[in-house]
């Protein structure tokens, strides 16, 4: 029975496990629902969920080891290749369960059937164009050996299925069946019930948590291997960036740091001062009306793709720029090679976070007490005065916050970056060179062929890692400072 | 009768369409402590708000009719309200130090109003305001702490110490006791008693004993009405309408 049936099945199975449990309870308090502990709904899901865990456990459990078992048994069919050669062998299999499937594939759509199957010979018979017009294309020659193999797959997981149905439904009558003996009056049935809501939410919390070990994990692991090929000194202190797949790669982080650095503060430098005083004006002095406009207005900016600040930083951010201080430009000066410049990804970047600094200042200004600005009003101060010597201050810490959260993904930017500030790893301090930061990296060692065995590509994980480090770091210190500030007034 | 001070004709407050403050007459006098009573929602913190156009702050809001201070209209075009907060102070009903020390918080007002010379000059101000408000003596070692870190009573001493240091000539006290103990509240009360002597000070209060207690004038205010208005120990032994009487026994409120 295909996947989707077995979960109907199971739903039904619940729902007629709920009902059951429901009038159990009832009966068993003689029709009067008072005297049971919980009320009759909670009796049902009781059962229901009796009937439902187990199963759904089982179904799981057995979906992820019946592949397994299958290449496990299969593995001894394939002669041609050395069992020790596990990643050929890996291969193969694969190629193995790709025939088997597109045979399941070919007979539900009636192009052949289960008699000719156990027929064929991959000597005469044209499987690879059986297969591909049911859409399931093999890539290799397909050997009598894994034709053998496929049937047998196909057989033994024939044969699972099967079992696999009969054994979850069984589970879940029986599941529901032992629940429903369990039923008296003075069941704790809402105890229960919560008991069970509660391990679902604690489930829907770990999964969150466990993928977020498992990224750094297997950020750490990566690096290690890295850093077994590459001395780590080279790679912190490093002054030149020059990968090869041939070899002899040159990996040092430190160009490529700065100008993570460097494009990251010219952001800041135009997102803290733009983003501040709109968040003031907004907060402070515009009007109802001007508000309502103006924040979702500024707000839509944060909506847009950071490819499409990509776009505005090649198409016009870059030439206006070039048609400024470049060769030939308005200005007579010779600053500026080509349109691609820190200057370029690192302005559009700073519009970028304008919203970001701008919505989080506004919200931090908001929480200051009124009654901190009533105080200064009532001294004779002005809402300039008031502003700059009471709400700022008392915000300060809050906006401190903000914007190192800003440059926290300032520093993780990378498409504006790959548009806008070219890809050459230099140490300059001419803002109109072309830099390039380490997330545009990881993604130039990543992208393309690639062999995970080596140096110049495994160097992606190392940056990742020193990246997120530096980042987590901030993120830690901008809440911690948010948090403090945070104390004063609740 | 001393000099009036600040004198109400017809005043009418508006917050959108509700009519808080209805047609109110009133004379307050310099150098007397005058206490503003009456039940929750009566329109009395509003009314004093309106003496220092702070309401000015509320969008919704609208006074009419005249209120002058020393015969000259507050509310007329010329008048610029920070201006006037600064000769009108105000302390409000939670204590509200700003987050900054002890000693910025006092030289504040002298600060932006340019009220000292030199540093000498400032410092003799700070410590004159709170000798005035009978903190120094707590405080003097720790003028650098933050303000916030003083208790709810020393807090609230503070904020009226900030007010004097501006040296304004009216003092408005929105309920100044009503976040503190009793112990802080009588140090309040002292107090008041002695800033009668420089300035004309208005107190809003829910406390019939302490408007008994700090004040020579009550007005009493009942859904926006001036009910009565007139020497403490007459409105409180001997009151003309009923309205008053049945709120100072206890019977509305």
């Amino acid at each position: 029975m295909p996947f989707l049936w077995i979960l109907i099945a199971l739903i039904i199975i619940a729902s007629v496990a709920f009902v059951l449990g429901r009038q159990r309870a009832v009966q068993s308090a003689g029709g009067d629902s008072r005297k049971l502990h919980s009320l009759p709904g909670f009796y049902g899901w009781n059962t229901a969920i009796g009937a439902m865990v187990p199963s759904i456990v089982i179904l799981a459990v057995w979906m992820i080891a019946q592949p397994i078992i299958v290449n496990m048994s299969i593995a001894p069919m394939i002669t041609s290749v050395e069992a020790s050669d596990s990643a050929t062998l890996g291969l193969v299999l694969s190629n193995v369960t790709n025939v088997s499937e597109g045979l399941d594939a070919a007979i539900a759509a009636g192009a052949i059937t289960d008699n000719e199957v156990a027929a064929l010979n991959a000597e005469t018979d044209n499987i690879k164009g059986l297969l591909s017009q049911v859409g399931k294309v093999v890539g290799s020659d397909i050997t009598p050996e894994i034709l053998d193999a496929a049937r047998a797959s196909r057989d033994m997981n024939a044969t699972g299925t099967l079992f696999k149905t009969i054994v979850v439904l069984a589970a879940a009558i029986a599941g529901g069946a032992f629940a429903l003996t369990k039923i008296r009056p003075d069941l704790w049935a809402r105890n229960q019930v919560e008991t069970f809501v509660r391990y679902v939410l604690i489930t829907a919390a770990s999964i969150a948590i466990l993928t977020t070990i498992g990224i750094v994990l297997s950020l750490i692991f990566n690096t290690v291997k890295f850093f077994g090929m590459y001395s780590a000194t080279d790679f912190f202190f490093g002054l030149s960036w020059l990968p090869r797949f041939q070899g002899e790669s040159d990996l040092g982080i430190l160009p490529l740091m700065w100008g993570t650095v460097y494009i990251s503060i010219i952001a800041l430098l135009v997102a803290v001062p733009i983003g501040l005083f709109a968040a003031i004006y907004l907060s402070e002095y515009a009007s109802k009306g001007v508000r309502a406009v103006a924040k979702p207005a500024l707000e839509v900016l944060a909506g847009i793709p950071t490819i499409v600040y990509g776009l505005f930083a090649l198409l016009t951010v870059g030439p206006l720029l070039k048609s400024a201080f470049g060769d030939g430009g308005v200005l007579g000066v010779q600053w500026m090679g080509s349109a691609d410049a820190a200057m370029t990804a690192g302005l559009v970047m700073g519009i970028m976070l304008i919203p970001f600094v701008s919505s989080l200042s506004d919200d931090i200004i908001n929480a200051v007490p009124q009654a901190m600005r009533d105080g200064s009003y009532g001294l004779g101060a002005t809402k300039s005065e008031t502003i700059k010597q009471v709400v700022l201050p008392a915000a300060l810490p809050g906006i401190v916050g903000a914007v190192l959260l800003a440059a926290s993904r300032a520093i993780g930017e990378t498409m504006i970056v790959v548009l806008g500030a070219g890809a050459a790893a230099q140490l300059s301090l001419n803002p109109f060179d072309a830099m390039t930061t380490v997330t545009t990296r990881i993604v130039a060692q990543l992208t393309g062929d690639t062999d995970f065995a080596s140096a110049t590509a495994l160097v992606a994980f190392a940056l990742g890692m020193t990246l997120f480090v530096v980042t987590l770091g901030l993120n830690i210190l901008a809440l911690y400072i948010v948090r403090k500030y945070r104390e004063q007034y609740e | 009768m001393k000099d009036i001070k600040f004198s109400a004709r017809n005043v009418q407050v508006y917050y959108g369409t509700t009519h808080a403050i209805k047609d109110v007459n009133v004379d307050i006098a310099d150098k007397t402590v005058t206490a503003f009573i009456g039940p929750s929602g009566c329109g009395k913190s509003t009314f004093l708000r309106s003496l220092n156009r702070m309401n000015d702050t509320i969008d919704i809001c609208r006074v009419e009719g005249d209120i002058l201070l020393d015969g000259e209209d507050i509310y007329d075009k010329r008048v610029d309200p920070v201006q006037l907060r600064a000769k009108v102070g105000m302390v409000f009903q939670k204590p509200n130090p700003f987050p900054k020390s002890i000693y910025d918080n006092i030289a504040y007002g002298p600060r932006i109003h340019g009220l000292a010379k030199n540093k000498t000059d400032l410092d003799e101000i700070v410590e004159s305001s709170l000798k005035r408000a009978a903190l120094w003596n707590e405080v003097k070692d720790r003028l650098d702490a933050p303000g916030t870190g003083l208790s709810g009573g020393q807090q609230q001493r503070l904020c009226i110490a900030r007010a004097v240091a501006t040296q304004p000539e009216v003092l408005l006290m929105d309920e100044p006791c009503s976040a503190l103990d009793p112990i802080a509240t009588a140090q309040v009360e002292e107090l008041i008693d002695e800033l009668r002597s420089n300035f004309s000070v208005v107190i809003v209060t829910h406390s019939m004993q302490q408007a008994a207690r700090v004040s020579q004038k009550t007005a009493f205010f009942h859904l926006g009405n001036l009910v009565e208005y007139g020497e403490t120990g007459q409105i409180f032994t001997n009151p003309v309408d009923p309205r008053t009487e049945s709120y100072i026994s206890g019977r509305i409120g």
